[in-house]
């Protein structure tokens, strides 16, 4: 018996939880991914895909079908983002997977990139500061400590999956036009993981703190707002603090999903809530950073 | 002053690969190797850590390398940081603020400073030693009363900030370090 999930035409942080519902209704059938009419995906929706597919495998199920993008445009997206050259290890995939040519030119700041230790991060650390620096000053008007600052929060939230998902985890880098509410050129960094999650991390440390109360969302406000970690040691829990430092700095948005809550720190272009309940269960969490263009930035091209 | 350079920690405790100091792991094997190089010296021997080479310092590495340094070692001995950049300055302010430490940085020009958590007054303080002095001088450099001055110059004595001897005070033997390359 196989089940339907549909991957949103337009699948971001907005349609995730929509997705994440797909996901979860239903039993232990076998499930196929069915994003032939997908329109577009933005970092998030493919690093959350791919996160979905891996629960699938390490939950031991039979490993799900996926059905690519119908519109060539779309499929070759996703294969220079890199998503195709991971995708196979956890989907059966259905459709042709298009043949791209590296390029130099592009607004794929780091390809779907796999992350399970150290060494993964100093990886991503390394490959975003050759590209990113350039980009992010000529295109997004950034200042040279705005860059410097990217690299310290995107090692910071791929350490995310190291430290605490138990499993290894996705990270992808990209800008692109925000025509919803900003209408900006934006830096969109992407974070997702199907490990145990914020909840299960802090459980032994925090859970007796908060009795009752504890869940994903307490569990979210413990690491987000008060800075706490599964380790005692003083030094430790900053990380997420710093990046909620620094995006609050460059009018930038934080969005950390985790189980079936969503925290959110919101800029003031955006009008998301802070925190929400009750979400539509996803296994591990998952870490979205935009930063928009300063004032001056270029508007740069058009969106994918 | 022992001058530590993090590159060559870097290249003999992991890779000489590595120029960014990022993630946990990296910073425990950097502060392990600078902590075997100090061991050598006895207590009281400032060190000098140069981050000359150093392009990402992220958060988890500036706490476990400077973090948990000054918070192990900040009593028996100073530590002056050499080339530190405004990204980096960034990290170990909020690292340091958090441990409620501050250290004296350089940066490529020969600038001190102090980055990380000082009352108001000490900060000033040790803004007007760019020449060492006695407390009346400082004093007199800054328009304040003498004992307000000497308890400030105390407060960062005590802090590891400044280094005093018969009774004039400057930062720790910041001429030892000049502006360019280390040597």
């Amino acid at each position: 018996m196989t089940r339907v999930v549909e991957v949103p035409a337009h699948f971001d942080d907005r349609s995730f939880d929509q997705f994440a519902d797909g996901v979860g209704a239903g039993g232990s059938e076998r499930l196929l991914f069915d994003a032939h009419a997908t329109q577009w995906a933005s970092p998030y929706g493919l690093v959350g895909l791919l996160a979905a597919g891996q629960a699938q495998v390490e939950q031991q199920r039979e490993r799900p079908l996926l059905t690519l993008p119908a519109d060539r445009d779309v499929a070759h997206y996703w294969a220079r983002a890199g998503f195709f050259r991971h995708a196979a290890e956890y989907f059966e995939l259905h459709g042709k997977v298009p043949r791209v040519a590296a390029s130099g030119e592009s607004d794929v700041l780091l390809e779907v990139t796999p992350v399970r230790g150290a060494d993964d991060v100093h990886d991503v650390v390394d490959r975003i500061q050759e590209r990113a620096a350039t980009i992010l000053s000529r295109e997004l008007g950034l200042e040279a400590q705005a860059t410097l600052g990217f690299a310290m929060a995107l090692s910071e939230a791929c350490q995310n999956i190291v430290e605490h998902a138990g499993t290894l985890g996705w990270v992808a880098v990209q800008t692109y036009n925000w025509r919803r509410t900003l209408k900006r050129r934006v830096v969109v960094i992407a974070v997702a993981d199907a490990g145990i999650g914020f909840r299960r991390s802090l459980e032994a440390t925090q859970a007796k703190r908060y009795g009752d109360r504890w869940s994903d969302g307490t569990a979210l406000e413990a690491a987000l707002v008060q800075g706490v970690s599964r380790f005692r040691d003083p030094g430790r829990g900053q990380g997420l603090a710093g990046i909620r430092r620094y995006l609050g700095r460059w009018s930038g948005k934080l969005g950390v999903r985790s189980g079936t809550a969503r925290f959110t720190l919101v800029p003031p272009w955006d009008d998301d809530v802070p925190l929400a309940h009750g979400l539509p269960e996803f296994p591990g969490s998952q870490i979205l950073m935009i930063i928009p263009a300063q004032d001056g930035g270029a508007a740069g091209h058009a969106a994918h | 002053m022992r001058r530590i350079d993090l590159k060559d920690i870097l290249q003999r405790t992991l890779s000489d690969e590595y120029g960014d100091l990022v993630t946990r792991r990296t910073g425990r094997a950097v502060r392990q190797a600078i902590e075997r190089d100090l061991a050598q010296d006895g207590d009281g021997q400032a060190a000098a850590i140069d981050f000359r080479t150093v392009r990402c310092l992220d958060l988890s590495c500036a706490d476990e390398i400077v973090g948990r340094l000054l918070r192990e070692q900040g009593a028996v001995r100073s530590f002056v940081l050499l080339n530190v950049t405004a990204a980096h300055r960034e990290a170990l302010q909020f690292v340091l603020e958090r441990h409620r430490l501050a250290v004296v940085v350089q940066d490529a020009g020969g600038e001190l400073d102090v980055v990380g958590a000082l009352p108001e007054a000490a900060r000033r303080v040790f803004g007007a030693l760019a020449q060492a002095g006695t407390a009346e001088e400082v004093a007199r450099r800054l328009d304040l009363p003498a004992d307000v001055a000497r308890a400030a110059l105390e407060d960062l004595l005590e802090r590891g900030l400044v280094v005093a001897n018969a009774g004039i005070y400057g930062p720790p033997t910041p001429y030892l370090f000049g502006p360019g390359p280390a040597v």
